[in-house]
């Protein structure tokens, strides 16, 4: 269980991917997904999944994370193509059974359809993978920023998205840990019915419950005693520097974008 | 053999980046009604092994003895075995999530599918084996008890299955000297009393060498030692560079060694020193 939750995030690693600039990543990624929205042919379509596949293996990350991370849109793929097959019109028609037809049309278009979705999702598990939950949120964070002036506390946000993706694991062992001493007192987790299961579990997210109030008091507690105070201004331990890679990941999307736009792909 | 491991490896998250290897051929093997310590410095694989003795845990390879036999992954025969092996994990009370004592202790026993009396008896003899008035705590709210008689409970509310082994994860951690020195000399009286075989462990052996029988010392998930206690603890220099230190009365007997003073060392309780430099004493004048 722990597993699949701790695994959908971060892989450590030192690819070119790995050490590009947080902000310049998240950048990339919204140029591209603006791009995958506009391009209109297959060529464009095909092309891109071919960057990313070449970028995939560039990162060094085994492909088996990506195809774990596409599971969860399967059957999203799949009732897309259904739908896509069954009641699109135009074109030839390529198959009949009584009155469903399947026409070429709806074929081209759910095909293209799918294939937007599954790139959309390869490139941004890359990001995922490839960055760590900390720098994640503040690639993010910096491009909140601008919503301070209306008055947003972009910097707790930024802080409360960054506290809540350090502690899933924490509370993630816990929770493992609290199952396994219940288990030893003799409790059941997984027969009797739905009712019976979710009755099983306060055992479980009570202390759990406990121990996350604990844990969240301590916390507030060490991070006022080592000075934090809110709206203070926050300064990085690692100051994070635009090298000359990363402007160049930018430079080439920039590069795919203009490209599309003016051959029209 | 009562309880032991066989060539026991365990690996957690095969084959991800995350892969560590816990354990490392680990064998060991104790008897009935044992009071067996195994002792080993943070992240030996102390907490990995014990949870492989009740099953909670499953070897990547190697295998798990309870009765001559290896445990499977027979759900039923898993229940079974659970209930004759306790397993108390490390802060113990972190796991109440009851309103009473009364039902913290009864979770055990009503998970076993007990009738209401049987339970009520379970939750007495249990809150009484750890020398708890048991009619005065029954409707006490756990939280409100002082840390010691939260891990008495905490214990009570294992011993309530009434296991044949009881294995504890650092029993004594955040308890003061006087609720350490309480716990152990309890466990010692369910060991002679019941025969209730028991194995913990731990690193201070301040408070525990003076009852275990049998040792088993871990470092980065391997054996290094293990044997009768005595033989364990007379290896100083070896014990001393894994980072365990024995009991501070052993240390003066080794000092007064070093003075030329003729005393055995292998004393583990204040009372066994006192007799032993009288004796000294007895001897020189």
């Amino acid at each position: 269980m722990s597993r699949s939750i701790t695994m959908g995030q971060y892989l450590p690693g030192n690819s070119f991917i790995h050490l590009l600039n947080p902000r310049i990543k998240v950048l990339s990624l919204l140029l591209v997904l603006f791009l995958l929205f506009s391009i209109q042919t297959y060529t464009g379509l095909i092309s891109l999944f071919l960057v990313v596949l070449i970028l995939i293996a560039v990162a060094r990350v085994p492909f088996r994370y990506f195809l774990r991370g596409l599971r969860p849109i399967l059957y999203i793929a799949l009732f897309a193509l259904v739908i896509y097959f069954f009641f699109t019109r135009g074109g030839v028609v390529l198959l009949r059974v009584g009155i469903i037809t399947v026409e070429s049309e709806g074929v081209r278009e759910g095909l293209f359809v799918v294939t937007r979705l599954i790139t959309l999702v390869l490139f941004s598990l890359l990001l995922t993978l490839t960055t760590t939950p900390l720098s994640l949120t503040y690639g993010m964070g910096y491009f909140l920023k601008p919503l301070r002036y209306i008055g947003l506390p972009t910097e707790e946000v930024a802080m409360i998205m960054a506290i809540s993706l350090r502690f899933i694991p924490t509370l993630m062992e816990e929770s493992q840990r609290l199952m396994r001493a219940q288990i030893a007192r003799g409790a059941d987790f997984e027969t009797g019915s739905i009712f019976r299961r979710a009755k099983s579990l306060v055992p479980l997210i009570v202390p759990l419950f406990v121990s996350a109030f604990r844990r969240a008091d301590e916390l507030a507690l060490a991070m006022e005693a080592r000075g934090y105070r809110l709206g203070a201004i926050r300064t990085r331990m690692y100051e994070d520097t635009i090298a000359p890679r990363d402007w160049m990941v930018l430079a080439i999307t920039l590069a795919l974008i203009a490209v599309t736009f003016t051959i029209g792909l | 053999m009562f309880i032991g491991t066989e060539k026991l490896t365990h690996t957690y998250m095969p084959g991800t980046p995350f892969a560590m290897e816990a354990l490392k051929e680990v064998s060991f093997s104790l008897s009935r009604g044992e009071f067996a310590l195994i002792i080993g410095p943070s992240g030996s694989g102390k907490s990995t092994l014990i949870q492989h003795l009740n099953g909670l845990l499953k070897p990547t390879s190697g295998q798990v003895f309870f009765e001559d036999r290896a445990i499977g992954s027979d759900k039923t025969e898993l229940l079974k075995l659970r209930r004759r092996i306790g397993l108390v994990f490390q802060m113990p009370e972190e796991q109440f999530f009851s309103e009473t004592v009364f039902d913290e202790v009864a979770f055990a026993p009503r998970n076993l599918g007990l009738d209401e009396e049987q339970v009520r008896t379970g939750v007495k003899d249990a809150l009484e084996k750890v020398g708890l008035d048991a009619e005065l705590l029954y409707d006490r709210h756990p939280f409100q008890l002082s840390a010691g008689q939260k891990r008495l409970v905490a214990l009570a509310a294992v011993l309530s299955l009434n296991p044949e082994v009881l294995i504890l994860d650092e029993p004594t951690a955040g308890l003061d000297p006087a609720g350490r020195r309480h716990l152990f000399l309890l466990l010692d009286r369910l060991n002679r009393d019941t025969g209730l075989s028991v194995l913990v462990c731990t690193h201070h052996l301040d408070e525990a060498a003076a009852f275990a029988n049998t040792v088993l010392v871990l470092q980065g998930g391997k054996v290094i030692l293990s044997g009768p206690a005595e033989e364990v603890f007379a290896k100083r220099d070896q014990l001393y560079n894994l980072g365990l230190a024995l009991p501070a009365v052993t240390e003066i007997m080794y000092g007064l060694v070093e003075k030329k003073l003729p005393v055995r060392t292998n004393i583990y309780t204040i009372d066994e020193a006192r007799k032993e430099i009288n004796k000294l004493k007895g001897r020189q004048e």
